[in-house]
């Protein structure tokens, strides 16, 4: 089992961000915190013996490092209580760069964390007053090299396709970020949801964004600099230097079960996908009325999984079997010839042109090449 | 009733000037329906003329007045479309009357229509009452809309009336002017039946009911009834009137008018202009002036969802049974697959059947942009008509190419003049000459090819005009021009249903527009897309679709992948209103509006 705690608070709200997170006191969080540790005990009854083995545990949000390295620590211990480690468990915790001191990392590693994921995004200050961020690229720098430091796997998260920078200044925080050899990179596109403060920024012509042309260049460029630098890109947005992949979200595209614990936390457990209350009181509301938090349960029949293991299995390097698909109108020959997917050994996968189009990819993939529903096959029998 | 009683006469008038208003007045001046049970416009029956205000289906009432002590008065009203595409059905309807009352707002003046139906009425030889009607408006300009009238018959100001169909106010006066001035219908009613046939229509469960006058000799129940043009014969199971009921009675005699009920169930084989007799001791000659309807103007029918084809041709098949002018073939158009090709009249005839088509038979259509139907002489000699431009074939086996003229007129407040000439002359048209009137207005008279009348003339005489310009037109037949097909290639392939036919001069810059136009309706797809203008192999034109580069949902939060799902999920319906041609995705509003708005643009 994989389990996903979440924790939604932050400093201060990011610009371009509708996330589930907010700013709250020490109360609130306290509170919540008895609340996810009482999730985190159901569960534990309720999974069954084989479910209590974690073979990864992953603390995100929101800003789990608004904790202390000490409380994460603490948290950790908790889990240990309902659930039990297997022996090389993969412990991530995400850490902003605005909240940590070297004492903090040393405490989370302590007390079991062995994967840190520092939300960098971006090396240039101006863009990162831009989007609101925390903290500034010195305390990037900073966290970077506290997290080395601890011994573990370090992962940085980065953005391109900014309103502010152009490719000159992603490729200079590129650059610099590959001197430090992080484990491991994600590199997102930003995202603007309708909601977020940069959203009505962009309507009222405040700012710009690349367009999709440009935004496409960029992402390629910096693919370029990190291939060069030893990197493998397995998934759309991941990188990584050889065995440094994120196991825990490997998972969530290979359709392996995970628990997730929290406000609005996703779930799936067999055929079943659900997730809780997003909202943090009414979620800490039910917990304390003795209620398990889950909000929306949908149970998928095999068209749905099948559909869903196309999805998700083409979001990453190793593709999906070729057999999934009833190819008759040369689909798949057709994106093969424009770049965009490669076939090898009995397998389909997108190549990076592809993984950059690949919504579009994949809905041509269920709509033209419509999936196989055999109940002979292997696939949905196993 | 002795034939000298009866007045058959009708309303000539333009859309919203009044006429259904006019008749429910008459209809209760007379007694005909009871004030409780009158609806307003009685006349109109389907729902969508009484939306429109307009009506589609010529009918007659029979009233009786006495405008005194003794005088009793057959009135047959019969009711006349009043729209330029219907010009065939109101010349027959004008042909059952000897009287028409023109009527015109008082607010809005003389429009072109009214001046091409005036010349009908006097053409048919009848008595034109002018009549000014809403003088109870404050807008109302009775004395400058009389002189027009005036102007138009070249009568004096001084008889033109002037009512107020909305409160009454001079009704009954103009029916005594009616009874006054309209001569009774002649006709022997010894000599061998001849009635023509003047309307039809088609009810569920008694076939087809024509709407006959009376010319010659009497129709009665029972007899052998013969239609000389089609040469369909059948029983007459019933002969009667409305008022505004069905009431049947024994027969009808010269002078009469009423209806007829065969045991024909096809309204195709019962024609607008036919002429019915006595199978047993027929007539000679048939009534003069019979013409088989032509549709003009074609367009391809396609429903959105393909499951839905039977559907439209229940839909289509249903239709017809009541429009005997609407034709339709299957057709099988590469990017639309299976549909239909249907012919109108004209182009609110178009309108008017895609309207029902979606409002009574609940159908989501594509319609391509309509066309006029060409006549090609081919080499060998032969004459063919061509209905879709896709059709059209090779230029080196054509000699001539002929398109449909219309000789138009155009009324129009005398600042826009300079501006509708413009128009013509962009359109192809050809100016013939220019007259005032009451200086208030002035008529254009030009000819035009009826392929740039469908397209969106109409829009742009309203536009240049600020609303005031008004057309009529009528169809003067085919003349040859310098006109070639130009299809268009995306991707590398012809899409049939974007192939049009155009003057050699300006297809160049059509194609140009077309191929623009099109890039910006389709979308991005994985890969570029060539969109080609060509004459007949010769590519004139192209524009790049540039391919997609990056449709990526980046980052799924803690294992929620339910955003992901979602979004696939509307691009999976979205590919739903999609037409695959060849390997591109075209939406569908880009087969309605491409050929339309190039236009638009090139007539900038």
């Amino acid at each position: 089992m994989r389990l996903y705690i979440h924790w939604p608070f932050c400093l201060s709200r990011c610009a371009y961000c509708d996330f589930n997170s907010r700013v709250a006191g020490r109360r609130v969080m306290e509170g919540y915190r008895e609340a996810l540790l009482k999730e985190i005990d159901a569960w534990s009854h309720l999974i069954g013996e084989e479910g209590r083995v974690l073979e990864s545990l992953y603390l995100g949000g929101g800003t789990p490092s608004t904790m202390g390295g000490g409380e994460v620590a603490g948290m950790i211990e908790e889990v240990g209580r309902g659930f039990a480690l297997q022996p090389g468990a993969e412990v991530t915790v995400e850490v902003n760069p605005a909240t940590w001191s070297c004492e903090d990392y040393a405490a989370a590693r302590d007390g079991g964390v062995n994967r840190f994921s520092v939300g960098v995004q971006s090396l240039d200050d101006g863009v990162l007053r831009l989007l609101t961020r925390a903290h500034d690229a010195g305390e990037a720098r900073e966290a970077a090299c506290h997290a080395l430091r601890t011994g573990g796997t370090v992962s940085v998260d980065l953005l391109y396709a900014l309103p502010a920078g152009g490719l000159e200044s992603l490729l200079r925080t590129v650059d610099e970020v590959l001197t430090w050899r992080p484990h491991h990179l994600s590199v997102y596109a930003l995202a603007l949801e309708e909601r977020a403060p940069l959203a009505r920024r962009l309507r009222a012509g405040d700012i710009s964004l690349p367009g999709e042309d440009e935004a496409a260049d960029q992402f390629l460029e910096v693919l370029e600099r990190l291939r060069a630098a030893g990197y493998r890109q397995y998934e759309i947005s991941n990188f990584c230097l050889p065995g440094y992949h994120s196991r825990h979200n490997l998972a969530y595209w290979r359709r392996e079960e995970y628990l997730g614990i929290g406000a609005g936390a996703h779930s799936l457990l067999g055929k079943c996908r659900f997730s809780n209350l997003v909202p943090v009181l009414g979620y800490m509301k039910r917990i304390r009325k003795g209620l398990l938090p889950v909000e929306r349960c949908e149970i998928l029949d095999a068209g749905e999984e099948l559909e869903e293991e196309i999805m998700l299995g083409l979001r990453t390097s190793d593709g999906i079997p070729e057999g999934l698909l009833r190819n008759s109108v040369g689909y798949l020959e057709d994106l093969e010839s424009m770049g965009l997917l490669l076939k090898r050994g009995g397998r389909v996968l997108l190549t990076p042109e592809g993984m950059l189009l690949s919504n579009a990819v994949i809905v041509g993939l269920l709509t033209q090449a419509k999936p196989v529903l055999d109940c002979q096959s292997p696939y949905w029998v196993r | 009733m002795e034939r000298n009683r009866i007045r058959n006469f009708c309303i000539i008038a333009h859309i919203d000037h009044g006429k259904s208003t006019l008749a429910d007045r008459f209809l209760e001046i007379t007694d005909a329906v009871p004030r409780q049970k009158m609806s307003d416009q009685y006349l109109d029956r389907m729902e969508l003329e009484r939306e429109r205000g307009i009506t589609i289906k010529a009918q007659a009432v029979r009233m009786h007045y006495s405008p005194g002590e003794g005088e009793d008065y057959r009135l047959n009203l019969i009711d006349t479309p009043g729209h330029v595409d219907f010009s065939y059905e109101v010349s027959r309807s004008l042909e059952a009357c000897e009287g028409a009352i023109l009527l015109v707002d008082a607010s809005q003046g003389v429009e072109a229509q009214t001046v091409g139906n005036a010349y009908l009425a006097v053409e048919a030889g009848l008595t034109v009452i002018p009549v000014v009607n809403k003088i109870d408006l404050p807008a109302a300009d009775f004395e400058g809309t009389a002189m027009e009238v005036a102007d138009l018959l070249g009568i004096d100001p001084g008889e033109v009336l002037g009512v107020s169909a909305k409160t009454g106010e001079g009704v009954e006066d103009l029916l005594r002017v009616v009874v006054g001035k309209t001569p009774p219908p002649g006709g022997d009613s010894d000599l061998p039946l001849r009635a023509l046939v003047f309307d039809s229509t088609y009810d569920m469960y008694r076939g087809v009911v024509a709407f006959v006058r009376v010319m010659e000799g009497v129709v009665r129940k029972g007899m052998k009834a013969l239609f000389m043009a089609t040469g369909v014969s059948s029983d007459i199971d019933e002969v009667g009137f409305f008022s505004p009921d069905m009431i049947s009675c024994q027969h009808l005699e010269a002078g009469d008018v009423g209806y007829i009920i065969t045991g024909i169930k096809d309204v195709t084989r019962v024609k607008v202009g036919d002429t019915v007799t006595d199978q047993r001791h027929p007539a000679c000659d048939l009534l003069p002036g019979y013409q088989d309807p032509k549709p003009m103007v074609f367009a391809g029918i396609y429903p959105v969802d393909a499951d839905d084809f039977t559907n439209l041709d229940d839909a289509l098949e249903k239709l017809k049974l009541n429009d005997a002018a609407l034709t339709y073939a299957r057709e099988n158009s590469r990017a639309l697959g299976f549909g239909f090709r249907c012919g109108f009249l004209g182009l609110l005839h178009m309108e008017i059947v895609q309207e029902r088509l979606e409002r009574e038979y609940g159908l989501d259509l594509v319609i391509t942009s309509p066309n006029v139907v060409y006549e090609l002489e081919t080499r060998e000699g032969d004459t063919l008509y061509v209905r879709n431009p896709s059709d059209m074939p090779d230029a080196g086996t054509i000699k001539e190419v002929r398109e449909p003229y219309v000789q138009s007129t155009i009324l129009v407040p005398p600042d826009y003049v300079g501006n509708i000439l413009e128009l013509v002359k962009e359109r192809r048209g050809s100016y013939q000459d220019l007259s005032y009137l009451s200086g208030r207005r002035v008529e254009i008279r030009c000819r035009l090819p009826l392929a740039e009348i469908v397209v969106d003339f109409y829009d742009q005489l309203k536009s240049r005009s600020r609303g005031y310009a008004s057309l009529d037109y009528e169809h003067m037949g085919f003349l040859p021009g310098n006109l070639v097909k130009l299809d268009i290639l995306i991707n590398g392939e012809p899409v049939d249903s974007f192939s049009t036919v155009v003057e050699r001069s300006r297809a160049h810059d059509y194609g140009r527009k077309i191929a623009q136009r099109l890039r910006e309706l389709i979308p991005r797809q994985l890969f570029d897309v060539p969109v080609q203008a060509a004459i007949g192999g010769r590519v004139v034109a192209r524009e790049t679709i540039k391919a997609r580069r990056k449709d990526v949902l980046a980052k799924c939060y803690g294992g929620d992948i339910t955003r992901k799902k979602k979004l696939l999920q509307k691009q999976k319906e979205g590919k739903k209103r999609m037409k695959m041609v060849g390997k591109v995705e075209i939406p569908q509003e880009a087969f309605i509006s491409a050929l339309k708005v190039s236009r638009e643009e090139s007539g900038k």
